[in-house]
């Protein structure tokens, strides 16, 4: 070969290795840093990241850390994550190794994220989950240890335009017939009598939760009677006009602006939204969301949001982080945050007192003990069944499918 | 100032990959430079010096994305490994799940539905456009340039716009159709299964005309007034000319604009999530909002991979496919 | 009815009703204005409803009327006071992608173009290999690299993550323009002596500047609108583009539109300068000779 085309070939595969081998080492080396995270340079700064990027929580709930980073005597960096993007962000965080030191989650991702080895065992900081309720007890448990602390809690109820029902003459519905009557008679003059969320994320899958496990459904197999019985009435609503199809997209909060406008008699919503109806000047009441029949009881789905110890390798900041979320948890903070937050207590007691000087909150300070939460039987697995269970709802609703035939297919995948 | 290559060098236009370079510059020898070797490798390496930075930069930012993603589709990735660092080899595993998923076929569909019906609209509608603009008129240049406005507007807030405007109720859409008296009853473009995936479409088709109609604006640009006159001396007006004149010289560009509009088009998230989420009952499921969906929603990493990578091959084939055709049409 | 004009009107990029020597009338053009305002008044009409939204008082966007009866300047209030620091980093991080991608590009799509590179092609399609990458997948890798590195909450690093976006794309149609320049002119320069770079700086880049300009419009288009690396690549409010300040009013429990919108219509405003600036030159052969 002669110099020149040995000199071309060489440059070429110079570079072609060059090309392969440098993303491959990148790849290789992209493990990230095996030093102790916390962002803050100085021992005494822990960081504390949440999703409340806006007014009120998010100064309600400043104020809170503060407080109780004063009591265990260090300081804190707080970070707000857009909603939807916290649990991405969490995952980048435990790639990179920067991973928080109090890191508050929604009640069902706990569990993921604890599987993955991500979370510390609270019971070694002595953190005591005496007078919780069951239910928040034991969305925060994986594989029979303690991951995380909830503070508060929410669920959702029946709202209705007392104005509209008094009108109509019509009482708020306690069974599921009388829901469908009620709905069906405030449907007129192109306003509808109910609205609520049937949109395919895990929201949808949050409303649809009471009725489903109120009629007995079961989130291991979705595939039964009692859970076709449950779909069977959204889907009787929605052909009777008396719930708009748009449903399908509405989040909560298209939900809420819909009853503050008086497009929809009822609602199925959160206490979170006590502060936008009292802005909007409507005259609601809330009653639970109807039983199947008269007497049975409704079982809610428990909401809120839990607080985690991520394992960071720093011993004497994790200490530090459960000291904090211990503060967070306690009664007086419990009160405090329920106030301001339009939630309620944790510790049933407290609940208690709560509903008694609260009548705006009793109704759903009176669910707490008996709050169902999302991940208690499934554990980690449970965002595969939420995904079946708002895919059903939607093929069922608006697919064509009947309502077995759309849990049939939901669940077989 | 500016350079109008001559219409013979147009005329004689294929596409771009399949491009061969002229010579390149040979550098004058001057008295005196030592073998002519050396100077010509100081010249290709003054040469290369013009791609390195380029390559640098591909390489670094896309070479280790693609490496790793076509590493993830063998993976079992899940929360687990983002905090242990483990991702089980599982071989193709993570493919067979995926393709033989239910929901793959309708996404399948969804995705050529949603690209075939966005591009010819895009593209005959910028067309369309550019064409009517390269007429003068009072105002040409500032209509033109707000033509570009849409694309100022962050997704989020014209995923919100369009939500509302489409909405079944109440939206602008529905109230204006109303309006008209052969339109009877509310069409619900985003919540029926029937009507939400052509709904996602038009949006789609809106969000692409000004990139159609600007590029091919320009493209129209470069056809010499000259040959429309010659072409109009011998009869070819109108319609002919368009199919005589400019489009055999348009195509070049027309090339890029198909390409690069499929490409992008394969890729589409936000639009469909904004408007959408998928739904209703899958819909509007396309490959790529079923690989965020897998990835971000279910955290199973390695299949939302897998769908990434199938959609990277579906955009290769494409690329290739119609890069042969067009180098096959214009050497006839 | 002719669909490309046939007179020999002179295509002024400059002004707005040139002379006409084939004696066209004036109302037909005046027609073609009115038919271009409908044609651009579809194409804004949801820009249309984003400021009436943001006149609007009050959060919930249901039903709003057609115009606002009480136009309320709240939310551009808010918005400004909220935003003001957002809006610029958006501009430094857009214009910084803008030079950083042409500085890359430009010599780049140059040497493809004019230079005989055998592996030419095989670069050309690995360019148009990296517009076919789905952002999550960049957007993740990026976010590893650049924690390590000590990028992230950085202008320089979202300057780099969003110039992904701008470097292949102005590659591909600036290197279809460069194509067509003929080497003559190039040897001429080099023959008076001008060394490579000098014959592309002085000579090449100047008879490119219609292509610069597409490309660094779009790539400026592209980095503005950028959300994905906003979002993934920044952990605190130090560093916020524009895009990721409007979901500070997408809180957890209440959507605020108002703001939201107002934002958006802010957001617009600096890029539309730019716009009608540049559209001049985008008008005069933005793709040169074509893509060959």
């Amino acid at each position: 070969m002669c110099p020149m085309a040995r000199r071309r070939v060489l440059k070429t595969t110079l570079a072609a290795s060059a090309a392969l081998l440098l993303p491959l080492t990148l790849a290789a080396c992209g493990g990230g840093s095996d030093e102790a995270s916390g962002t803050g340079g100085d021992a005494g700064t822990l960081t504390i990241q949440d999703y409340y990027n806006d007014d009120p929580g998010k100064t309600v709930w400043e104020g809170v850390y503060n407080a109780c980073a004063e009591a265990a005597g260090v300081e804190i960096d707080v970070v707000h994550v857009p909603g939807s993007d916290l649990i991405s962000k969490v995952l980048q965080q435990a790639q990179s190794k920067t991973m928080p030191d109090v890191l508050m989650l929604d009640n069902p991702d706990l569990q993921q994220i604890a599987a993955s080895g991500a979370l510390a065992d609270l019971e070694q900081f002595d953190v005591s989950t005496d007078g919780y309720a069951e239910g928040i007890v034991q969305a925060s448990t994986y594989d029979g240890k303690l991951y995380g602390l909830q503070p508060i809690t929410n669920s959702i109820a029946l709202f209705y335009n007392k104005q509209l029902l008094a009108d109509a003459g019509i009482q708020p519905p306690t069974t599921w017939d009388e829901l469908k009557t009620a709905s069906a008679a405030l449907t007129k003059d192109g306003k509808y009598g109910l609205a609520l969320s049937a949109i395919n994320t895990y929201e949808g899958t949050w409303q649809f939760l009471p009725f489903f496990w109120s009629a007995g459904g079961d989130e291991k197999d979705i595939n039964t009677p009692e859970a076709a019985q449950a779909l069977q009435l959204w889907v009787d609503m929605f052909q009777a006009g008396s719930i708009s199809q748009s449903a399908v997209n509405w989040t909560q909060a298209d939900v809420n602006d819909q009853f503050k406008a008086g497009n929809a008699a009822m609602m199925v919503n959160g206490p979170w939204q006590f502060p936008s109806l009292a802005e909007s000047g409507v005259d609601y009441g809330v009653v639970p969301i109807p039983a199947p029949t008269a007497g049975a009881p409704t079982v809610s789905p428990l909401g809120g949001e839990t607080w985690t110890v991520p394992e960071t390798g720093n011993p004497d900041k994790q200490a530090k982080a459960a000291e904090i979320i211990k503060c967070i948890n306690s009664d007086d903070n419990q009160l405090l945050l329920a106030e301001e937050n339009n939630t309620v207590p944790t510790k049933t007691a407290i609940a208690e007192q709560y509903g008694a000087t609260n009548p705006a909150v009793k109704g759903f300070a009176d669910l707490v003990p008996d709050l169902r939460a999302r991940t208690g039987e499934l554990g980690e697995e449970w965002p595969a069944a939420a995904t079946k269970i708002y895919t059903a709802v939607q093929e069922a609703l608006v697919g064509g499918k009947s309502p077995e035939q759309a849990l049939a297919d939901a669940q077989n995948g | 100032m500016s350079t109008r290559a001559d219409a013979g060098t147009l005329a004689s236009a294929s596409d771009a990959a399949a491009r061969q370079p002229r010579d390149g510059v040979q550098p004058p020898s001057r008295g005196g430079r030592p073998a002519r070797s050396s100077a010509r490798t100081k010249a290709r390496i003054a040469e290369l010096a013009f791609l390195v930075p380029a390559l640098v930069y591909l390489v670094l930012f896309f070479g280790y994305p693609v490496v790793k993603n076509l590493l993830m589709g063998f993976q079992e990735y899940t929360t687990k490994t983002f905090f242990t660092g483990e991702a089980p080899f599982v071989g193709l595993d993570n493919y067979t799940a995926v393709l033989g998923s239910s929901l793959f076929d309708k996404a399948l569909l969804n995705t050529v539905l949603f690209t075939a019906g966005s591009i010819l609209g895009q593209f005959v509608i910028g067309l369309a456009i550019a064409v009517f603009f390269r007429r003068s008129f009072p105002l040409n240049n500032v209509l033109r340039a707000l033509l570009l406005l849409p694309w100022l507007v962050p997704l989020i807030a014209s995923a919100a716009v369009w939500r509302w405007i489409l909405d079944t109720d109440y939206g602008a859409l529905n109230r204006a159709l109303q309006l008209l008296p052969f339109i009877d009853g509310n069409p619900a473009w985003l919540t029926s299964t029937s009507l939400a995936l052509i709904a996602v479409i038009g949006v789609n088709i809106w969000l692409g005309i000004p990139f159609n109609a600007t590029i091919l604006y320009g493209g129209l640009q470069e056809i010499p007034e000259e040959l429309y006159e010659a072409g109009a001396l011998d009869g070819a007006t109108g319609w002919r000319a368009f199919r005589h004149i400019t489009w055999p010289l348009l195509r070049p560009v027309v090339t890029v604009v198909l390409v690069l509009g499929v490409v992008y088009t394969l890729k589409v998230l936000d639009i469909i999530l904004g408007l959408t989420n998928g739904g209703p009952a899958n819909s509007t499921q396309t490959i790529a909002t079923l690989s965020y969906v897998r990835s971000f929603k279910e955290f199973d990493f390695g299949q939302g991979a897998a769908l990434g990578n199938v959609l990277v091959l579906l955009s290769l084939l494409f690329a290739v496919v119609y890069l042969r055709l067009n180098r096959k049409a214009v050497d006839e | 009815m002719s669909a490309v004009p046939v007179s020999t009107t002179v295509v002024d990029s400059d002004a707005g009703a040139p002379v006409s020597s084939s004696g066209k009338p004036a109302a037909h053009r005046w027609i073609s204005t009115a038919v271009g305002v409908v044609i651009i008044a579809f194409m804004l009409f949801p820009l249309y409803w984003m400021v009436n939204v943001s006149l609007q008082s009050g959060g919930g966007a249901v039903a709003t009327p057609w115009f606002p009866a009480a136009p309320s300047l709240d939310g551009y209030v808010q918005a400004f006071n909220d935003q003001g620091r957002n809006l610029v980093t958006s501009l430094v991080v857009s214009l910084g992608s803008v030079v950083l991608s042409l500085l890359i590009a430009a010599p780049a799509a140059y040497a493809l173009a004019q230079f005989r590179i055998r592996w030419a092609t095989w670069v050309l399609f690995g360019v148009l290999i990296t517009q076919m990458i789905p952002g999550i997948v960049v957007a993740n890798a990026l976010y590893s690299a650049f924690s390590d590195i000590g990028l992230l909450n950085s202008l320089p690093g979202l300057i780099l993550a969003d110039s992904t976006a701008g470097v292949p794309f102005a590659i591909i149609v600036m290197r279809a323009f460069m194509g067509s320049i003929p080497p003559s002119i190039v040897e001429a320069a080099r023959v008076d002596g001008a060394g490579q770079l000098r014959a592309f700086v002085s000579v090449v880049l100047p008879m490119s500047r219609n292509a610069l300009i597409t490309a660094g419009l779009f790539t400026f288009l592209f980095a503005w609108g950028d959300f994905l690396f906003a979002l993934t690549l920044t952990t605190t409010e130090d560093v916020r583009p524009v895009t990721l300040g409007l979901y500070q009013y997408i809180g957890t429990y209440v959507s605020d539109w108002s703001p939201i919108m107002a934002t958006a219509v802010l957001s617009s405003l600096p890029a539309i300068v730019l716009l009608l600036v540049a559209q001049r030159y985008v008008a005069a052969g933005v793709t040169g000779g074509a893509v060959k």
